[in-house]
């Protein structure tokens, strides 16, 4: 399996225990590689396969006009960054895959249908050339559903459950681009019932706050206070789930809220197994 | 980081001209705009222009406003007043047209009303404009220029696009006039008076090769494009250079926008360190959604793990009330309180780090205890702007 982030800031190597991407794959788990796309060095690369034109340094007059081109023409670096991953879907080794999945961590909300686009819009501008066969290729490998699917990630606010459902109608509307799911990550895990609430406010009221602080080792009042913070943030979240739900026309899945230290692998395995166990 | 209490911040913020919003996607930045713009209209006698770049429309839905377009769309005093905001000044809203900023962007820079039309005309053109995204940035700063330029508001506060890479805006101006000016792409601009055949030796190869990419025919297209977009190269090399003066004025400010989260706070840092690099006048740090300090109390802490683990402790409340609580209460009651206070210790650790954004007052928003949907959200927050309290 390849991961692919986008931006190479590394967000996804280190996810995945790793200390940094690079634009080669790196194995980083056991039949799992990440690699970080730049658009320069995708630009390289499709030169180097389609043109044998060896690699030049950054300080070339050449490397200038293909840095510009990479980093300077609109939409280039978006065509690079879905080509390159076009070319590793279909890249194969003894006449076999090379990658059974590919999984990218895309660009943000507002930037990724643009993204996803890019081919069609290359192929409104080529008309010939060598690019343009290509972006057909990349847009039929994009277009079908048994290879490529877009799912949708959101947080349990207002704000990105509305992003969702518009990306959602948006992806429907104007690309042949299929749905595969929508993740809801960071759910708040544990709710707390208005009644449940109610017992622990007369906990902390008097004439009970100075037997209570005794028999629980502890100040109750802090915990009233997350407390009804969780009631909100539980609520709030299964209220968007609901609405999430009503809107998209592939399953919710609801993945918990972790507390792991720092992120990382830890944090990935806990977000793998709560993922295992929604699907079973 | 500096002691200071973000008291004053703002009328400090308020006095200037421009401030921008900056920070990684999902932080919160729209909300955080839009806020500090209530804030000024709310202490200030001072017209606000609140601009959002971000497509999603999150702005709009904040302020109540039905569909944001190109034009500024004041908000009405009494909507203000409704939500518990008595204002003293003007709110104005807008968001990023990007095809009509593109369209003004041509219009002002072509040497002749002509060569505009030939490049709106230009399907190049068209594809770019209407397509492509690489550009948000680009025409972020070119309408900041503008509305900053039309006097027309005391401050402008702009939210920046929705980025993976928060830098990108602070390239933008450079990257357009890199574009447009494009002596690199001479060669494509001269075949056409010359002949391909003509071109010279250097870049004859790379000539060829552009010609085996995307055919002679398109070629010829992209060349036309060139040769009248570099036409604008004057006008806009010079609007990059004011643009940057503007953003490196005393009458600029950054507000960098941040979560204690960790993959947003270290961009943050990043950005911090960047805007030094650019000279641009870091003003203030927002950071969003900060949990209740009393979270993290260990007594806490400990009264929520005896409720999780003291197997007596549902019959002793029982006792102690004089109603029946269940185990499954005290346990969910506790479960709930660690969770949070977990992630109350991992902000503290972020919190001892905020000194490395720099000396500026640093505003702390808490996690709302309603959402931020609409502009009675919003005004929850001004209170930590004006004086740190809510």
């Amino acid at each position: 399996m390849l991961c692919v982030e986008v931006d190479a800031k590394g967000d996804l190597a280190r996810a995945l225990g790793a200390s940094a991407s690079s634009f080669q794959p790196k194995v980083v788990q056991p039949n799992v590689s990440v690699l970080g796309l730049h658009a320069e060095e995708s630009l390289q690369e499709y030169l180097r396969i389609y043109f044998k034109v060896p690699r030049f340094t950054r300080l070339t007059p050449l490397a200038k006009v293909f840095e510009f081109i990479a980093t300077g023409l609109p939409g280039t670096s978006d065509m690079l960054v879905i080509g390159k991953i076009a070319y590793e879907a279909k890249r194969t080794d003894g006449g076999r895959p090379v990658w059974d999945l590919i999984i990218v961590d895309s660009a943000a909300t507002g930037h990724v249908l643009p993204q996803l686009g890019a081919a069609r819009a290359m192929m409104d501008l080529a008309r010939g050339g060598i690019v343009r066969s290509q972006v057909e290729w990349i847009d039929a490998i994009l277009s079908d559903p048994r290879r490529s699917l877009l799912t949708i990630c959101a947080l349990p606010e207002e704000m990105p459950v509305s992003e969702a459902l518009d990306l959602h109608d948006r992806v429907k509307a104007e690309t042949t681009i299929g749905l595969g799911a929508c993740f809801l990550n960071r759910v708040f895990p544990v709710g707390v019932t208005a009644r449940q609430l109610h017992a622990l406010e007369e906990l902390c009221a008097e004439p009970h706050l100075d037997a209570a602080r005794e028999r629980l080792g502890g100040d109750p009042r802090p915990v009233l206070e997350g407390d009804r913070l969780a009631q909100r943030l539980h609520d709030t979240g299964a209220a968007h789930a609901r609405r999430l739900r009503a809107g998209m026309s592939v399953p919710v899945v609801e993945i918990p809220l972790q507390t792991t230290a720092r992120p990382g692998l830890s944090t990935t395995r806990a977000v793998a197994a709560a993922l295992r166990a929604a699907s079973s | 980081m500096s002691s200071r209490s973000p008291a004053g911040i703002v009328e400090q913020l308020g006095g200037l001209e421009v401030v921008v919003c900056a920070g990684s996607g999902g932080v919160g930045k729209t909300t955080v705009s839009a806020a500090l713009g209530l804030a000024m209209v709310a202490e200030l006698d001072r017209r606000v222009l609140v601009l959002t770049v971000d497509p999603a429309r999150r702005l709009a839905t904040a302020l109540g406003l039905g569909r944001m377009g190109a034009e500024p769309v004041p908000v009405p005093a009494a909507r203000l007043r409704k939500a518990g905001i008595q204002p003293k000044g003007e709110m104005v809203a807008a968001m990023l047209d990007m095809k009509s900023a593109w369209d003004l962007m041509v219009e002002r820079h072509s040497p002749t009303r002509e060569s505009a039309e030939r490049i709106l005309a230009n399907r190049f053109y068209q594809g770019i404009s209407n397509a492509f995204v690489g550009s948000q940035d680009w025409m972020a700063m070119e309408t900041l220029y503008e509305l900053h330029a039309g006097r027309e508001y005391d401050t402008v506060v702009i939210d920046t696009p929705p980025s993976r890479n928060a830098l990108d805006f602070l390239e933008a101006p450079n990257r357009l006039s890199d574009f447009v000016g494009a002596r690199l792409l001479s060669w494509l601009a001269g075949p056409s008076r010359l002949g391909w055949r003509a071109i010279n030796v250097a870049a004859a190869p790379f000539a060829r090769m552009a010609d085996r990419l995307i055919g002679a025919e398109v070629l010829g297209e992209l060349a036309a494009f060139v040769r009248e977009i570099q036409g604008l190269y004057g006008g806009v090399q010079e609007r990059a250079a004011e643009v940057y003066d503007l953003l490196r004025s005393p009458q600029t400010g950054f507000v960098v926008v941040t979560t204690l989260e960790p993959e947003p706070f270290a961009e943050a840092e990043f950005f911090c360190a960047r805007l030094r690099d650019y000279r641009m006048p870091l003003r203030a740090v927002a950071v969003n959604r900060v949990l209740p300090t009393a979270l993290g109390d260990p007594s806490g802490a400990a009264a929520a793990t005896a409720l999780v683990e003291d197997r007596e402790v549902a019959a002793w409340m029982s006792a102690e009330l004089g109603e029946q609580v269940r185990p499954e209460t005290a346990r969910r009651l506790g479960e709930a309180h660690l969770i949070l206070h977990r992630l109350a210790e991992r902000q503290d650790r972020q919190l001892s780090r905020l000194g490395s954004l720099g000396r500026v007052p640093v505003v702390r928003l808490p996690l709302a205890e309603r959402e931020v949907v609409d502009i009675e959200g919003l005004a929850q927050l001004v209170g930590w702007f004006r004086d740190g309290t809510g």
